[in-house]
């Protein structure tokens, strides 16, 4: 919403005197009406030497057909300027002229020099050279008989302003327009303002031009014939004001119903009554099949619940949202009917968002609109206008009734306001704000007034609304700061809530803590990354916008891993060095699950499952890179076993029983919980999944993730006995399948003690080994020279020790040989070469 | 040879030659069993006295100990002489300590870290923190929050819907992406009963995407519920809490504005944290930077939760928390906190 500050001044006349305020002061104010300023530009700066000139002669030039040699008086001197335009007026007419040294809105500098041989000092100039309207097809030619060597600012009222540009929230439909912005600035500013009232014609009233037959949706309708008018351009003063207010200047009857829109916030009609089907209006519903070419020549099929002005047969405009083609006024029109009305809000607002429009017009019906004097007011305003500059003659006017909504009473209790905002405001200061917005207060029960809202503020509906005016109006800058004792101890979270909070900081903690960055990506999804991670983009379980902002990212998140992927290949594209990430996010899935307690919780079982993944990805471009490691699919899982033990879960990883297909089918393990439960898997990034993410030939990629919904709750950790008695170590060479896992080698081998160790007081037993090492540890894995193919050679550490004893050697022989006799012969279903070296 | 010639010569061999010649503390002691251990050189010639006349015998022992007190003296002084090379020795190594291989740490997004730091000061403040589904209810997101399905203000946030599982009894419209952390309080203020002191974080969703806006982002949103809770203590509760994120006195002023879930409404801004309030390039000279909305929980929205707004009042407010992680480290583009670049993201290492 754009606000002149000279318009204004101008309503706001005696009553408050804007002059003092500097731009920076009225801003300022309306910063504290909750009218946000979003921009104020001043205009016509540099103006003062652009005068009003009369013409004296013209001649043709000597050298050129289309330019004029014009003598003209700028109240100083006779000037000669070339003019090209072609509405040079004869002597007498008064142009606005533009003397040397002028610098136009534009930037250009005026100057004396020749054009084509003929001297030529300053310019005749146009509205766009000024800036003042939107016509370039000549010169302004004015209408009016001022003194030549009038400066324009003093010739045209409104070139010099302020337009401040207000972002105006929904709730204040009063604010759309100048009046209610002048309604309120006055309150703020200590005084009292009311527009000056306008007089409706004097003409009878005739039923028969208005009918509503839709009372529900409109609640008034203001109707008044016109004959006799003229159209034609505005007054340039109007064209101006439309021009700085950003309005496009049409025809003098459709500006004046965009000028009260500007001030009265109240949307208004004309119609050529010529085109009206036996000159009235009917407001009614569509009918089946009805359909409507708008005046930006759309084409619309009603629905049954759109409102229409309609005439004695068919729709000629779409209420409060915009008008049929035909119905607006042409330069021929010279009998109208001027439509000032107030439609329901809701259904506007439905009509306009079932047709994908919205207009200066629906913005604010959709708002609420003044359906008391601020719509008498508007009619009249405008009436008067059309009048004035299309020479129009009122004949007829009827006012129709439809439902309006009754006058809100509402009960104010001071006590309960100053409760609320934890500070006095003193009563005549209330008193004078109610007055000033119009809201009529009756405080003879001193501890609740009656207040009625005024019919310009629709949204005054409760007690809270009146306190908000009051604190608005008073100053929020006021407001002390004062805390207000808790009455008892506010209830928190359930302590598994808090629990799974807990585990999950711990997991980006230790995530972090292993080198990697944290990203962030959007939770949104292409088909094809679902598809990429295994699921059917069209089946049910993936959650689908139904309004994507772009037809690719149409669908949420299955996975993590899409979104890293493309965040490798965004860095991969912009540099060459190893990337290394994690994420810790939602995915979303429809699917049965757990939803809580209380009143939300059976409702909640309906939405989609949002379980939190933590990822892993590490990626690199092979070539030179110094940081293999980096992308080495165990550093990886390295990471996620430290994240768990950061909770003190212990895992072990297996080859995964269940393979992932984006994963490389030889190269994917799973994480797998002391209680069975695979809380997470890691591996090589299936090359396929490189290809479809267009990653360069050679970029090599390891992920891993973990399901958070099966990390166990941190827990205490608890004391065992420190070790007494050193332990004694046996090493194990064996000569293995590299297709033998060392976690099914290590398994046999904690399997056959279990099994090999039957009786004897504290036997010695494998134990962990020291520094958090196993109590079976790989010490190396070669297979290089000398090793067969498909072979390699382990080097095994296996850790003894007993509770209350030193272990002898002998003893941790014979042990040692057991476990591995037992463990091989079991190892051979798989490995059926195993042996020891 | 004499007697007098074997212990002499014993002596000079084992000083003179061989711990001479032994350049480790372990050939010293070898020496030193060799000649003075128990079948040691020296110690073998005590074993002659037994053959001595008596008076020879106590001249000779006295000749024989005075020689071992004199090996056993050398023999120290070798040791010394040896410790004090190979300490010489190993402090006048240098090791070249000036270039350590870079392990750079891991980091936290700015997100993440503004989150946690914001968490910390409303928990220190007695704020519960909570969050909800990012699917959510429209019912939770908009109705029970005073924003009907006519009300403009639901034009303010551009929403993306989500469509209803099929076969379900939901229908289109039902389902959205939040638009903002509100629905958190809809739900605590339907599970709780008050005092409610609750903040929530979280991801928010709205459907615009430009170089300031991302359809994804991330919101903060407090509430407190209890009897006679005001305006004031709303005032009071952001001021403590802008000045311990900020660990430095910040004023909060408020300025009139909209929102359908609170009444009074207002936006808040605090004193830069950078100038004091002096005026600088981040508040762009105003000495105020805009945080978030805030105001009374408006008694429609008690109604809907089911808690009664004459016995009880309460206040909301709600800012961006990419925005502050913004403010905070100087990030000027908002594109960059979701792009993943590694070398925006090795910039958070603390």
């Amino acid at each position: 919403m754009l606000i002149s500050r000279v318009w204004l001044a101008e309503l706001l006349g005696d009553a408050v005197d804007l002059a003092p305020l500097s731009d920076g002061d009225l801003t300022a104010a309306l910063t504290g009406l909750g009218l946000e300023v979003e921009g104020v530009t001043r205009t016509g700066a540099g103006l003062e030497t652009v005068v009003v000139g009369e013409i004296v002669g013209v001649r043709p030039h000597p050298d050129a057909d289309r330019l004029r040699v014009v003598d003209l008086f700028d109240g100083d001197a006779v000037r000669q300027v070339v003019c090209g335009a072609p509405n040079v007026p004869a002597p007498g007419g008064r142009v606005l002229f533009a003397r040397p040294g002028t610098a136009l809105p534009g930037g250009m500098v005026i100057g004396a020099r020749a054009v084509r041989g003929v001297d030529s000092v300053g310019m005749i100039c146009s509205e766009t050279e000024l800036d003042i309207g939107p016509d370039s097809s000549g010169i302004v030619v004015l209408a009016d008989p001022i003194a030549p060597g009038t400066p324009l600012p003093d010739a045209i009222v409104g070139v010099v302003d302020t337009i401040i540009e207000l972002s105006v929230t929904p709730n204040r439909p009063d604010a759309l327009g100048h009046v209610g912005v002048a309604r309120d600035l006055a309150v703020k500013l200590g005084s009292l303002w009311r527009p000056s009232p306008v007089a409706l014609p004097e003409v009878p009233d005739d039923p028969g031009i208005v009918r509503i037959e839709a009372a529900d949706a409109c609640g008034r309708y203001f109707g008044i014939t016109f004959d006799g008018a003229s159209i034609g351009p505005s007054p340039l003063a109007a064209r101006v004001r439309l021009h700085r207010l950003g309005l496009r200047p049409l025809s003098n009857a459709v500006d004046v119903t965009n000028l009260v829109l500007m001030q009265w916030g109240q949307p208004l009609h004309v119609f050529d009554r010529a085109e009206l089907g036996e000159g009235r209006v009917v407001v009614r519903r569509a009918r089946d099949g009805e359909s409507l070419r708008t005046l930006d020549a759309r084409d619309l099929s009603l629905a049954a619940e759109d409102l229409v002005i309609a005439d004695a047969s068919r729709p000629m405009a779409l209420a409060g949202i915009m008008g049929g083609d035909h119905s607006g006024v042409a330069s021929t029109s010279t009998t109208l009917l001027l439509e000032a009305a107030w439609f329901h809000p809701a259904g506007i607002r439905r009509s306009a968002r079932r047709h994908g429009m919205s207009t200066d017009s629906s913005h604010r019906f959709e708002r609420g609109v003044d359906h008391g004097d601020g719509l008498q007011g508007a009619c009249a305003e405008a009436a008067a206008l059309l009048q004035r500059w299309c020479g129009a003659r009122p004949i007829a006017m009827h006012v129709a009734q439809g439902d309006r909504p009754g006058p809100v009473t509402i009960a104010f209790r001071p006590a309960r306001c100053s409760m609320l905002l934890g500070m006095d405001v003193p009563r005549p200061d209330v008193e004078r704000i109610f007055r000033g917005i119009g809201v009529e207060a009756d405080a003879s029960d001193p501890a609740s007034w009656r207040c009625v809202a005024p019919s310009h503020r629709p949204e005054l509906e409760r007690e809270v609304d009146l306190i908000d005016e009051v604190v608005r109006h008073h100053g929020l800058d006021r407001l002390p700061m004062q805390a207000s004792p808790p009455t008892a101890e506010a209830a928190g979270s359930p302590p598994e809530v808090r629990m799974r909070q807990r585990v999950t900081a711990a997991i980006v903690d230790a995530l972090r803590e292993q080198g990697l960055h944290e990203v962030v990506s959007l939770a949104f999804a292409r088909p094809a990354s679902v598809a990429a991670t295994g699921d059917d983009p069209d089946s049910p379980g993936v959650v689908r916008l139904a309004n994507p902002m772009r037809g690719e990212a149409s669908l949420l998140r299955t996975h993590l891993l899409p979104g890293l992927l493309d965040a490798l290949a965004l860095n991969v594209a912009r540099h060459h060095r190893p990337v290394t990430l994690f994420e810790c996010g939602r995915v979303y899935r429809n699917a049965a699950h757990a939803s809580g307690s209380g009143p939300t919780a059976e409702i909640d079982a309906a939405l989609p499952d949002e379980p939190t993944r933590a990822a892993v990805l590490c990626g690199a471009l092979p070539a030179g890179d110094p940081d293999r490691a980096a992308i080495d699919p165990r550093r990886v899982g390295a990471a996620l076993l430290h994240a768990l033990a950061r909770v003190g879960a212990r895992a072990t990883i297996r080859v995964a029983a269940s393979p992932m297909a984006w994963l490389h089918p030889g190269a994917q393990a799973e994480v797998v919980l002391d209680s069975g439960v695979v809380v997470g898997r890691f591996g090589r990034v299936h090359p396929q999944q490189l290809v479809a993410w267009d990653l360069p030939r050679g970029v090599e990629a390891a992920y891993g993730e973990l399901l958070l919904e099966h990390v166990p709750d941190l827990r205490v950790p608890q004391f065992a006995a420190v070790p007494r008695f050193p332990g004694s170590s046996r090493d194990l060479s064996l000569d293995a399948a590299i297709a033998l896992p060392v976690e099914r080698i290590v398994s046999a081998l904690i399997g056959a003690e279990t099994a090999t160790i039957t009786s004897g007081e504290d036997p010695p037993r494998l134990v962990p080994g020291e520094l958090g090492r196993g109590a079976v540890e790989l010490v190396e894995d070669y297979r290089a020279q000398g090793i067969a193919e498909g072979r390699r050679a382990l080097l095994l550490r296996m850790h003894y020790g007993c509770r209350t004893r030193s272990v002898t050697d002998t003893e941790v022989q014979q042990t040692h040989e057991a476990i591995v006799e037992a463990a091989i012969v079991q190892l051979r279903a798989q490995d059926g070469h195993l042996r020891r070296r | 040879m004499s007697d007098d010639e074997t212990l002499a010569g014993l002596l000079h061999a084992f000083v003179e030659v061989e711990l001479r010649g032994a350049l480790t503390l372990d050939d010293a002691y070898a020496c030193k069993v060799k000649y003075l251990g128990k079948k040691g050189l020296l110690t073998e010639l005590s074993r002659t006295l037994g053959s001595l006349a008596p008076e020879q015998r106590r001249a000779r022992g006295q000749e024989i100990n005075e020689a071992k007190a004199a090996a056993e003296l050398a023999y120290e002084a070798r040791c010394a002489a040896l410790k004090a090379e190979a300490e010489a020795r190993e402090l006048g190594v240098f090791e070249d300590l000036t270039w350590i291989p870079p392990t750079p740490p891991g980091t936290l997004h700015p997100v993440t870290r503004t989150r946690r730091a914001l968490e910390r000061v409303f928990a220190s403040m007695g704020f519960d923190v909570v969050d909800g589904p990012h699917v959510e209810w429209a019912r939770y997101n908009f109705d029970d929050l005073n924003i009907g399905p006519d009300h403009p203000a639901r034009d303010m946030a551009d929403t993306f819907f989500v469509s209803p599982p099929a076969g379900s009894r939901w229908s289109p419209g039902d389902l959205v992406l939040r638009t903002h952390t509100s629905p958190v309080q809809v739900r605590t203020m339907l599970t709780r009963r008050p005092p409610i002191r609750i903040v929530a974080l979280g991801t928010v969703f709205r459907r615009d995407d430009d170089a300031t806006h991302s359809p994804m982002f991330h919101q903060i949103e407090g509430l407190c519920v209890d009897e006679r809770v005001s305006m004031a203590d709303l005032r009071a509760t952001l001021y403590r809490f802008v000045s311990a994120f900020f660990e430095r006195p910040l004023e909060v002023r408020f300025r009139p504005s909209f929102f359908p879930f609170v009444e009074p409404g207002a936006e808040f801004d605090m004193q830069c944290p950078f100038c004091g309030g002096k005026g600088c390039s981040v508040c762009k000279g105003s000495g105020w930077i805009e945080l978030g909305g805030a105001g009374m929980v408006h008694p429609a929205v008690f109604e809907a939760c089911g808690i009664d707004p004459e016995r009880y009042t309460g206040w909301a407010f709600g800012f961006g928390i990419d925005r502050m992680a913004m403010l905070m480290h100087q990030i000027h583009d908002l594109r960059l906190l979701f792009e993943g670049d590694v070398r925006f993201l090795e910039q958070f290492p603390c």
